[in-house]
């Protein structure tokens, strides 16, 4: 166990030292999430409520498309030097490769969520600073990376990633997609947390499926 | 100890390997020759469980390459064309990663005296990407060597090596062998070959055409038996034709 651990601290320590000097991801995910919360403040600028109301869509538009340019990135970054054959070598357990991946995503996605909120709460006007919108952000996040890490895995050995990725990843998103954005919606109208609890559920049910489907069939999907 | 009998493997309808074997018993290195497109590197993909054979049956250290565990698997030691290193790591940390996954104790030590054996010492804190191709492989060779592999499997493990390098990696590989290791490795190298090779297996149609033992083999004894076989294969596929 303490091997495993050492492990995938290892495989996320590696992750997170090598965006930082390189900047690869988060560059890009960075300046996606900034054009488009400028073009939606300029196209809605004469209508404070429409605003108010299309929020949650701006934010998760931002973080779904964002975040695909970094599920991109996270393996072609390990083809390069041939790093992806380095990990089916060294790795004490194949699966750990997919998991440690997959938190690796879910921090950078959270990164982004610290990035636009601030940013979308000073160009439209309306506070996004609520512990539960940020309990959905992160369960919303954790979902996505736990797929998008999967079919990142698959794709990412195709001539076609770019546009095989959000084909395949999309249409498995959309429960998810679906009870975050009406979890959002529901907190940032002022309703409690215990009135969008079916949503949080939803979210939370989604979350422990795909991440525990995507993590067993993680180490048949790599190999050959 | 590496065993492949009837090995197969094709890619769509091109059969690479046809019925292969190969024997490489412990404490030998078996120096794989061959021209490019000869499947040399898909052989060792094979053995490294990086690709999955067609047909036959391979044995690495008495088990049936399929039912290695990956903890086994952590056991050999791999050079590939490509280093298999993070380029915006440095050696160490790179090294150090490698180390975590294989759950090594007393990682430090070992690095550094695996640095010092490929004579990376001194770029130990430089990132990878300011290497030259020659230090990149000297430091992929220390990656493989890390976890004291007990069977080698290095793809033109000289490439990119020059004179000194290539000596320092023979007198490692002498090491290993002395260790009872078992090795394996393409190359185009005859000369740094000779030195530490026991056996030259040529590799040709998809089969082990030829076998030449190395002991008391002069370089142009070896040169001229590779171009002998490849040239009398070329005039039996001629005649076939």
């Amino acid at each position: 166990m303490k091997t495993w651990l050492k492990a995938l601290r290892a495989l996320i320590w590696k992750d997170l030292l090598h965006e930082w000097r390189s900047r690869e991801m988060l560059t890009a995910m960075l300046a996606f999430a900034v054009l488009v919360l400028f073009v939606f403040n300029y196209a809605m600028a004469l209508n404070p409520k429409a605003r108010a109301e299309i929020a949650p869509g701006i934010i998760w538009v931002v973080l779904i498309f964002a975040g695909s340019l970094g599920l991109n990135r996270s393996f072609t970054a390990e083809q390069d030097q041939g790093c992806f054959d380095g990990l089916l070598l060294a790795a004490p357990d194949l699966s750990l490769i997919y998991l440690a991946k997959a938190i690796s995503n879910f921090l950078f996605m959270l990164a982004l969520a610290v990035f636009i909120v601030p940013l979308y709460s000073l160009l439209y006007n309306q506070s996004l600073f609520l512990p539960g919108l940020f309990l959905v952000l992160a369960l919303g996040s954790w979902g996505y990376s736990a797929v998008g890490t999967l079919i990142a895995s698959m794709t990412v050995q195709t001539r076609l990633r770019d546009l095989l990725l959000p084909v395949l990843l999309f249409p498995l998103l959309i429960p998810l997609l679906m009870a975050v954005v009406k979890a959002s919606t529901a907190i940032l109208s002022g309703l409690a947390l215990s009135e969008v609890q079916v949503w949080l559920n939803l979210v939370i049910v989604y979350d422990i499926i795909f991440s525990t489907a995507a993590y067993l069939v993680f180490e048949y999907v790599i190999k050959e | 100890m590496i065993e492949v009998r009837q090995l197969t493997k094709r890619f769509g309808h091109k059969t690479v390997l046809a019925g292969l074997d190969l024997h490489a018993p412990p404490g030998s290195l078996v120096a794989l020759l061959g021209q490019n497109g000869s499947g040399k590197t898909t052989l060792l993909r094979i053995l490294s469980g990086l690709l999955k054979p067609g047909s036959g049956q391979v044995l690495l250290q008495g088990t049936p390459l399929n039912e290695t565990s990956q903890s086994e698997r952590q056991n050999w030691g791999v050079v590939l064309h490509q280093p298999l290193l993070y380029e915006h790591l440095s050696a160490t940390e790179n090294l150090r990663f490698y180390a975590d996954l294989y759950g090594l104790s007393q990682a430090n030590q070992r690095i550094a005296v695996l640095l010092e054996q490929v004579g990376l010492e001194r770029a130990a804190n430089s990132l990878v990407r300011t290497y030259s191709r020659g230090m990149k492989q000297r430091l992929a060779l220390a990656r493989a060597l890390l976890p004291k592999p007990q069977l080698l499997l290095l793809d033109e493990p000289y490439s990119g090596l020059d004179q000194e390098s290539s000596l320092a990696l023979n007198q490692l590989l002498q090491e290993e062998l002395a260790l009872g290791h078992t090795v394996l490795m393409t190359t185009h190298e005859l000369g740094y070959a000779l030195q530490v090779a026991t056996r030259f297996d040529l590799l040709a149609r998809g089969r082990i055409a030829a076998s030449q033992p190395a002991n008391q083999l002069s370089l142009d004894g070896l040169q001229a038996w590779y171009q002998q076989t490849l040239e009398s294969l070329q005039a039996n596929k001629g005649g076939a034709a």
